[in-house]
């Protein structure tokens, strides 16, 4: 079984199974907007990683909606 | 070759004294020619700047006319201007502010076959629209025509600024090639505009200038509500569809 580890998602700090994936991380913070882009520690994730990338103990998660108005 | 008058030295002076412009920047400012892209909360305040800064030639499209509901941010235009186009207001006010800059207005909707002849030999795009699709046809024009696109959006308390240079960092579809174009308008409180504007107009003349330390490969994130402002890094795209290497390939037979 994975171990939990703790990581800090959009500012807070959360416990997680350890080596999950980014695209689990949406699911699992239910980040609806299929518009949200992803930060993770401080670099911008393309959606073709976010299957591949997984987190470590301390990382940061943001998502975050960009902004189209003017 | 390029001189400015004793009328000019004596405009630009607070500026021509930093180290760094002095004569020949304001020259080269004066040699410039950009093209802004929409005259809402952002085109408003980058024309005022682009224009204030004394950039020689300014190309200013946008196929509105003023409304009400713009005057709580698009501080171009004024309660006697509702009705006319946004070009016409712009105009106005711009000429008024600097009648030393050449200004091309343009009434039309940006759209991907017209946006080459709205760019024209413009060196530099600035972003002042305010929807992804729009966003994606001016980032074809750069891509296509080699010159920088300095991208602002706003949304609420919220802002995003990035600055993209073809060949050289990631462009806007690199980015945002999967966003859906949501057509709703976003609420926007003025200074969000202004500020998003603001970075972008200082992009634009650090490269007329071309000076370093560009918003290049970063994208800037600004959240008024708490006044975070943050940076994240952003890798080129390699499965771009516009600036990727299928492109370049095509590009290059």
């Amino acid at each position: 079984m994975d171990s939990a580890i703790r990581i800090i998602v959009n500012g807070f700090p959360e416990t997680v199974p350890d080596n999950i994936a980014i695209s689990q991380l949406i699911d699992r913070f239910n980040e609806g907007d299929t518009d949200l882009i992803v930060e993770h520690n401080g670099r911008f994730i393309y959606p073709d990683f976010y299957m591949t990338t997984r987190v470590s103990p301390g990382d940061r998660v943001e998502f975050i909606n960009p902004n189209f108005g003017g | 070759m390029t001189t400015l008058t004793s009328q000019e030295r004596l405009r630009y002076d607070r500026q021509m004294i930093i180290p760094g412009i002095g004569e020949a920047g304001q020259k080269k400012l004066k040699q410039a020619k950009v093209f802004i892209a929409g005259l809402g909360g952002l085109g408003s305040v980058s024309g005022y700047y682009m224009a204030a800064a004394g950039v020689g030639h300014l190309r200013i499209a946008d196929g509105d006319c003023v409304e009400f509901a713009n005057l709580n941010r698009q501080i171009l235009h004024h309660t006697p201007d509702i009705g006319i186009p946004k070009t016409e207001s712009a105009l106005k006010k711009l000429r008024a502010l600097n009648p030393f800059c050449v200004i091309t207005a343009l009434h039309e909707t940006i759209r991907i076959d017209n946006v080459i002849g709205l760019v024209g030999d413009s060196d530099i795009i600035l972003d002042g629209t305010d929807n992804i699709a729009t966003r994606k046809v001016l980032n074809s024009a750069s891509v296509s025509l080699d010159i920088p696109f300095i991208y602002g959006g706003v949304n609420g308390f919220n802002g995003t600024v990035s600055t993209f240079i073809p060949g050289k960092t990631p462009c806007f579809e690199c980015l945002f090639h999967q966003q859906s174009d949501k057509t709703q308008s976003p609420g926007v409180i003025g200074p969000l505009p202004a500020m998003v504007a603001a970075i972008q107009s200082l992009e634009a003349i650090k490269i007329i200038l071309e000076m370093d330390g560009l918003l290049t490969n970063r994208l800037l994130l600004i959240r008024g509500v708490d006044m975070v402002i943050k940076k994240i890094d952003v890798p080129k795209n390699p499965e771009c569809p516009i600036c990727g290497p299928d492109m370049e390939k095509r590009q290059n037979g």
